[in-house]
Parts: structure tokens; C-alpha cells; sequence
């Protein structure tokens, strides 16, 4: 099902997004002289991470809404 | 929403079962609406999926006591990589309704699943592994299956060995760069063929998976693999980038790590293969060609074609094609592959033989009675192969952390980069650091760099393989190695429960005993000799049906005393025969024969007690109304049972013997076999109730008996061995199967569950300690006092190592030999 599917990549993406911008405002937070790359890179990985644990999670939990078998 | 499923009942014999079915159902919450057909046997049922399951529906109906019968279905699975693939597939198939239970084998590529039918359809179940992105395909015949599984394995094995001839000498060039000195643009190109080619199966894999929302081992090496490329580009490209310049660019790393994932894969493929080579054994033993008889000429015909009643002729050295009875013909023929017997077998008219065993000596004709699926050797392929897709319950823990592992490993990677990047690198980080057996110097990298190299170390090391192949490949390596012995296991729970029973429990007559009386002593009385008392109560005997006269009869033959034929005979039904032969009048039979023709008793009445105390039958012989003799018959115990018990014994269990006959005999039998414990005069319907007693007293229980007539007890107890199955495997109930009736056999089965469950515990321990050990190394726990990090390759090699040990150890059962096959 699309909308199922669209729905759920709209919130891991989300969720993602979110975990790198607190992972970019943590680095300002701390007033810690992080060159600019690392901040951007470090947020980058957390992204990708973040995409990959949200992902299944948001996914099974979706399926599981729609009363269909979940992907994992 | 409401979802509508038709449940089948068995067990309602009128109208009330059935409207205590119905209430019951509609008692289950979520439940809208329950009808129950009791011409039909059928539940229909409304519910709403988000407050009630199928399980909760069936569970309603079995507690009333009716059952729910399951059906079960078994296909392949192919394109799993990881214990997180299978643990997928399983989580998805069990999570259907109306599924009531299923199990995933990596090692065996297969799915088995029971499920209620009307509640799902096998088409749905398998539809469910097609939308996770896996192959399904049936259960293929055993020629097929081995040109598919070699296939696969071959071309998994070829690409591999390919990747490995791309990633080796260009890593091993890159490291020879980095030692050097070499230009950044240079490693650079040879790193990118490494990724980009050899680690292409990686990322491949993870998008399929991603796409479909599942993570997978391939998802963590491409995370790794891709992390140290990148960061190693920008730091060769842009050494500005702050990243760690050019003195912190880690080509090796990516292309090492790529080359050692690479050569697990490639070992893996290697050992994998080799862990269900007992499979692949049985499947070779298949002859592809029958000499057929048709029309009075030999043809040569595909073994498959053959169709029972077909005369097949087998020469010296020729592999039997398909199951069947001897008409022509005489042979020894090797029936050492199927049932671990080495001795051949001497083969004559009207034995049978089985397809797969190979004719020795001899040229004979037979008639073909199994052929195809129905073959013995079909059969023991079928349960080995089952057997191996099932799950022993010390599976359950590596699976579950196995499967929830992944998602786990990106968090931990998470955390202990977040943790370095804000923390540790300012408090730790020093500028000798270096990585474990490496001369490079790390004090250019940057914060950014640091925490990711840890953070990808940690991706790497993680990796559940270890855990996830620790038990199946030890079942599989332990299931094999029971057929290869002649013991099949129909199931891993029996290993793992024949493991660590307390007590055996023989049943006795066709167990302990030969399940038929021989002749045992032939006591002659005054004026007769021994043979003389022999050779006339043989003669009397000769062509009675009975039993006990048959005894005598083949005793007597076996003496070498040849029967004659009686001119009178006459059966005394209870009491015995009278015969005449040569003008003499021979009884043989039991005190109230004898006292019936008045022949005096007293001279034999001590010999038959005695006998009678040992538990055997006394039968009295007279000839012409005078005493001749006592004749003992016995049901004898078979020849290995003392050295069996007593190793039994040896190893720790309790053994006991159970049996509806008199507790005379029975202590008899059970003193002549070394058993100390006897349950006598059980009626065959309560041996289960005794095996239970002894479970509520606290005891694991196998039991050993005849499959078919012990079917309860064989059930009720922890562990059913089916003993001397023979050709009618598909018969037995037993969860263990002894092909041979020998209870040496039943050592050996309890000798390969203990070394089979020895190898998964040692394999399960090296697992959950390489990755408890290795986690905390690889995130740097010992950083703050060493200043030695482990590096993204060596990570690959740890991970790729502890893989490749637990499918190695759990090889080395191929050596292992129970103790009464050593020096057989």
C-alpha cells in the first residue's frame, strides 16, 4: 500500500532528520570549537544511523496498524 | 474491522459440543460472532484482529478439550545471508494468523510452518516470504535438490573466490601505499575497485533490504565499508576538510575491511555446505540409473522412471535404484550407508532390499515395491532434512538476539559515536594513539574521524554470525552424524532432550527381548539323552503354528537334529500337542497335558521350576506315558542389551525396564540384561501414566520401545526412541528413529545428543563472548589507558574468525565416533 508506505518513510525520515538537527545543535550547545565538517559530518552519521534503527521500527509498527504481516 | 476465519474442530460428537464450542468462542474478547458447523467440524468466526489472535481462538477450543488439528507445510528459502534473515522470515511467517508455529533454518535454507487451515492459506504464508525480498521454491526430490544445492553453493563459492582475487591484492597494495607513502589519489584508485566491485554485494543487498524496511547483517559491513571510503576520499581529496587530512586517510581500512568480509563470506560458503553434508551423502546414495526387465529384455531406464512391479536386475558393485523384494538370486549387499550396519547383509529371495545400498557379491533380480518419494531412502533423506530445519530450544536466546541485534548494533555504533565526539576525545584522546598491530600513528585524526573510526569498529565487530550459526550448524553437523550411524532424529529438540535425559525406560519384549521365544535348555530325564529329547519334541512340534512349538522346532535345527514328520498329530488347544511317530506316542506340553494322560510328574517338577523361576516356559516332554525331559522356552534377550544397559549406566543414567508380563519374568529378563528396575504387569494403555509418574517426580525420560505398539508412551515421554524401524520409518511415532534393532544404538544416540549439545554450548559461549569481549574493545573501552583503538579491518577479521570458528568447531563432530562403533 503506498499511503502505508509513504507515511512510514515521512516519519523515520522525520525522526531522522530530527536526531541529526539536536545532534547538529548539541555541537553549538556546548560551545565545544567543532570544525564545521565535523559538525556536518556528525550529523550526517547520526542521520544514517537514525534512518537505519527508525526504519524496521516504523515500518513493522505501520504494518502492524494496517493488520498486515509486518517485513520484520 | 472485523476479519472472518473458518477454524477447523475436531472431537464434537453431538449439538452440545458444539454450543460449547460456540460460547466458548464468543466468550474470547474481540470475538463478534461464532458459528460452529458440527456435520462440517468448523468453527466460523468473527473477530476483530486488533483484540483477538487465531491462537487465542484456538487455545478457547482446546481448553474445552477438543483439538484444532494444524496442518504443516515445508518449502525453501533461498537468498537468506544471516541469522538476522531467518530470524526475519520466522518473526514474519509466525506473526501471520493462523500460524501457529514456525521455523527457520539458514543453514538448511528452509521454511517449516504449522498453521490452522481455513485461518491461512499456504499461498499466503509463502506470499509473506516473497515480500521480504527471499526466494520460495518447493521441496525439491533428492536428485534435484543436489543439483540445486551444489549449484548454489558452487556459484556462492565462485563469486566470492572472485571478489577475493579483486580485494586481496589490491588491499594488500593499498597497505604497501600507506607504508610507503604512496599519493592519496593513487590509494584512492585502487580502494574504489575494492568497494565499488568486491563490497558491490553489500550495498546491493542493504537497498533491497531498505527498501523493503529490513535491516541485515549486509546493512552493517555497507555502513562500515562505506564510512571508511568516504571519510578516506575526503581526507584524499579535501585534506582541509578537517576530517583528519591526509595523514588520517584509512584507505587500507576500507579496503581490508572489505577483504576480510569478503573471505568470511567465501569460508562461510565453504563450511556451511559442509555442515549438511550428511544430507548431501544421503542424496548421492541415489543411484540415477535402473536395469529394468521389460518385455524379456534389459533396459537401461532414469531410476525415477521406475513404477513398482517392475523386475529390476542388480550385478556385483551396482548401487540398488529403488526399494523392493528379492525374486532371483543370491547376495551380500552393503546396507552400511543407511544403517550403519558394516557387516553385509546376505540377501535371498523374498528379503527386501533398499535403494541406495550397493550389491557386493552376488547377481539378483528383484521386484520394485517402493519407488520415488515412498523409498527408504527418501524417507531418512525427508526426516534428516526436517529435522534440520527445526529449532532446538537452546535456539531460542541466540535467535532472539540474533534478530533484534542489528538495530541494536546501530544503536550501540550511535551511542559510542556521540559518546567520543562530545566526550572522549577531549578527555582521552592521545597523540600516540594507534591501532592494535598497526605502526600507524593516529595523531591527526580529528575529533569527527576518531569518533567514527570507533563508531564503525563497533558496526563490524558486532555482527551476531557467530551467534546466529552457533547452534544450527552443531544441530546439523549432530543430526547428520546420527544418520550416518543409522539414528535418525526426527526433530533438534530430540538432541537437545536426549541430551540431558535422567532415566531410560526400555519396554521389554521386542526391546530388551527378541519379541519372539527360543529354544533356551533341554533337560532330559533319566534314559533319555538331551538330543533324543530334542529331536522327538521337535518331530511332535513339526508344523505347528504355535509359537512355543516353533521355538523348539528352530532350536533343534540349529543343533543340527533333523525333525520327522509324525504319522499322528494332534493339537490340545491350552495344553500342547500329541504325537505319533514310529509307533511311539510323544506329548509335549504343560503339567495339565501330562496329568491328563497320566503320566507321572514327579521326576520333572524340580527342572520346570527351576526353569519357571528364571522366567522361562517349562514345557514337558513324555514319550509312551513316561517322563522324557523338560524343554525351557524363553523370550530371550538380545545379545548387546547387557553391554548396552551397562553403558547407560556408566554414563550417568537410570536405566529401567517396563513390561506387562508377570514380575517373575520380567525380574528375569531384567537381571539377565543388568536392569535393576523393573515396572511389571503395566497393561500396554498405562505405560504412558508410568512414564509421566516418573516426569512429575522430577525425571526426563526417554523411552525406547517398539514405535508402533508404544506409540503412547513413546509420545507421553521427554524423548520416544523407535527402535528397529527397518524399511517402516514413515510408521513410527518415536521422536528418535533407530533404523537397526540393536541397543547399542540408543548409546550412540545419547553419546551424539551429548556431543552434539557439548559442541552448541561451547559454540554458544565462544559467541556470546567474542561479541561481550569484543563490543567494549572495539568502542573503545581500553583507549583511555592503552591508547590503542581496533581498527574497521581488524574488526572484519575478529568478526569473520569467530564466524568461521564456531561452523569449524561444530565440523569437528564429524569426527566424533559413539563408543560401540569404535573399532567396528
Amino acid at each position: 500500500m503506498p499511503a502505508k508506505g509513504s507515511s512510514a518513510a515521512l516519519l523515520y525520515t522525520a525522526i531522522s532528520l530530527a536526531a541529526a538537527l539536536l545532534f547538529l545543535a548539541a555541537t553549538y550547545a556546548t560551545r565545544k570549537p567543532y570544525p564545521l565538517l565535523a559538525r556536518l559530518g556528525g550529523a550526517a552519521w547520526v542521520f544514517l544511523l537514525s534512518m537505519i534503527i527508525t526504519m524496521p521500527l516504523v515500518i513493522s509498527r505501520a504494518a502492524r496498524r494496517h493488520g498486515s504481516p509486518p517485513p520484520s | 474491522m472485523t476479519k472472518q476465519v473458518s477454524l477447523p474442530v475436531e472431537g464434537m460428537s453431538c449439538a452440545s459440543c458444539a454450543a460449547r464450542v460456540e460460547k466458548a468462542l464468543k466468550a474470547v474478547p474481540g470475538v463478534k460472532n461464532a458459528a460452529v458447523n458440527l456435520a462440517a467440524q468448523k468453527a466460523s468466526v468473527e473477530y476483530d484482529p486488533q483484540q483477538a489472535t487465531v491462537a487465542d481462538l484456538a487455545r478457547a477450543v482446546l481448553e474445552l478439550g477438543y483439538r484444532v488439528p494444524a496442518e504443516e507445510i515445508s518449502f525453501s528459502v533461498r537468498g537468506m545471508r544471516c541469522a538476522a534473515c531467518a530470524a526475519r522470515v520466522e518473526k514474519a511467517l509466525a506473526q501471520l494468523p493462523g500460524v501457529c508455529e514456525a521455523a527457520v533454518s539458514l543453514p538448511a535454507e528452509a521454511a517449516r510452518v504449522s498453521f490452522y487451515p481455513g485461518t491461512v492459506t499456504p499461498a499466503q504464508i509463502k506470499a509473506v516470504v516473497r515480500e521480504l525480498g527471499y526466494e520460495v521454491a518447493e521441496r525439491e526430490g533428492a536428485g534435484e535438490a543436489l543439483d540445486r544445492e551444489s549449484l548454489a553453493r558452487r556459484e556462492e563459492i565462485r563469486q566470492q573466490a572472485r571478489n577475493m582475487l579483486i580485494a586481496w591484492p589490491l588491499s594488500l597494495l593499498v597497505m604497501l601505499g600507506m607504508f610507503r607513502d604512496a599519493h592519496p589519489l593513487f590509494l584512492w584508485a585502487l580502494t574504489t575497485p575494492v568497494v565499488a566491485v568486491a563490497g558491490r554485494q553489500f550495498f546491493v543487498q542493504s537497498i533491497k533490504g531498505l527498501k523493503k524496511g529490513v535491516t541485515d547483517m549486509n546493512l552493517l559491513y555497507a555502513t562500515g565499508i562505506g564510512a571508511a571510503y568516504l571519510i578516506a576520499t575526503i581526507n584524499a581529496i579535501w585534506p582541509q576538510a578537517g576530517f583528519g587530512g591526509r595523514g588520517a586517510t584509512f584507505f587500507e581500512s576500507a579496503a581490508l575491511l572489505t577483504a576480510f568480509i569478503v573471505l568470511g563470506r567465501y569460508l562461510e560458503a565453504l563450511t556451511r555446505g559442509r555442515t549438511s553434508e550428511a544430507i548431501r551423502r544421503l542424496l548421492q546414495l541415489q543411484p540415477r540409473r535402473a536395469r529394468v526387465l521389460r518385455n524379456d529384455r534389459e533396459v537401461e531406464i532414469p531410476a525415477d522412471e521406475v513404477i513398482p512391479g517392475d523386475l529390476i536386475l542388480v550385478r556385483p558393485g551396482e548401487s540398488i535404484p529403488v526399494d523392493g523384494r528379492v525374486v532371483e538370486g543370491h547376495s551380500a549387499v552393503d546396507e552400511s550407508m543407511l544403517t550403519g550396519e558394516s557387516i553385509p547383509v546376505e540377501k535371498k529371495p523374498g528379503d527386501e532390499v533398499i535403494a541406495g545400498t550397493v550389491n557386493r557379491t552376488g547377481f539378483f533380480k528383484f521386484v520394485a515395491t517402493r519407488v520415488g518419494k515412498d523409498t527408504v531412502l527418501a524417507q531418512i533423506t525427508r526426516l534428516v532434512e526436517e529435522a534440520q530445519a527445526t529449532k532446538a530450544p537452546v535456539q531460542k536466546l541466540a535467535d532472539f538476539v540474533a534478530g533484534h541485534f542489528i538495530a541494536g548494533i546501530h544503536v550501540l555504533a550511535l551511542a559510542v559515536f556521540l559518546f567520543w565526539f562530545f566526550y572522549g576525545y577531549e578527555a582521552f584522546f592521545r597523540p600516540d594513539s594507534r591501532f592494535i598491530l598497526s605502526p600507524y600513528g593516529l595523531a591527526e585524526v580529528g575529533v569527527f574521524g576518531f569518533a567514527l573510526l570507533l563508531s564503525v569498529s563497533t558496526l563490524v565487530i558486532s555482527c551476531p554470525c557467530a551467534l546466529g550459526l552457533a547452534t544450527p550448524s552443531a544441530m546439523i553437523a549432530g543430526t547428520g552424524k546420527g544418520a550416518e550411524n543409522g539414528i535418525l532424529f526426527k526433530e533438534a529438540v530430540a538432541v537437545e532432550g536426549l541430551a540431558s535425559v535422567q532415566v531410560v525406560l526400555f519396554d521389554k519384549t521386542g526391546t530388551v527381548t527378541r519379541g519372539e521365544p527360543s529354544l533356551t535348555d533341554a533337560v532330559p530325564a533319566a534314559g533319555f539323552s538331551q538330543d533324543e529329547l530334542l529331536r522327538l519334541a521337535a518331530t511332535a512340534e513339526k508344523g505347528t503354528e504355535h509359537p512355543l512349538g516353533k521355538a523348539i522346532s528352530r532350536g533343534a535345527e540349529a543343533a543340527g537334529l533333523a525333525a520327522e514328520e509324525p504319522e499322528e498329530f494332534e493339537a490340545v488347544p491350552g495344553h500342547g500337542v500329541k504325537a505319533r511317530h514310529r509307533g511311539r506316542t510323544i506329548l509335549v506340553g504343560n503339567r495339565r497335558l501330562l496329568e491328563r494322560e497320566g503320566v507321572p510328574l514327579t521326576p520333572l517338577l524340580q527342572d520346570a521350576e527351576e526353569l519357571e523361576r528364571d522366567g522361562k516356559t517349562a514345557m514337558l516332554v513324555a514319550v509312551d506315558g513316561k517322563p522324557a525331559g523338560v524343554i525351557g522356552v524363553a523370550d530371550t534377550i538380545r545379545e548387546e542389551a547387557p553391554q548396552a544397559i551397562a553403558r547407560l549406566k556408566e554414563m550417568g543414567l537410570r536405566v529401567m525396564m517396563i513390561t506387562g508380563d508377570n514380575r517373575r519374568t520380567a525380574a528375569a529378563v531384567a537381571r539377565q540384561a543388568g536392569i535393576a528396575e523393573v515396572l511389571a504387569e503395566v497393561l500396554p494403555q498405562d505405560k504412558a501414566r508410568e512414564v509421566r509418574r516418573l516426569q512429575a517426580e522430577g525425571y526426563r525420560v526417554a523411552m525406547v520401545g517398539d514405535g508402533i505398539n508404544d506409540a503412547p508412551a513413546l509420545a507421553a515421554a521427554d524423548v520416544g526412541v523407535a527402535i528397529g524401524a527397518g524399511t517402516d520409518i514413515a510408521k513410527e511415532t518415536g521422536s528418535v528413529i533407530l533404523i537397526r534393532s540393536d541397543l547399542r544404538d540408543v548409546v550412540s544416540a545419547v553419546e551424539i545428543g551429548r556431543a552434539t549439545m557439548r559442541k552448541v554450548r561451547q559454540n554458544l559461549a565462544w559467541a556470546f563472548l567474542y561479541n561481550s569481549l569484543g563490543i567494549p574493545v572495539a568502542a573503545g573501552a581500553f583507549y583511555p589507558s592503552t591508547g590503542l583503538l581496533v581498527s574497521p579491518e581488524l574488526a572484519a577479521l575478529f568478526m569473520a574468525l569467530s564466524s568461521i570458528s564456531v561452523t569449524a568447531n561444530a565440523l569437528l563432530l564429524k569426527r566424533f565416533v559413539p563408543t560401540f562403533k569404535k573399532g567396528r
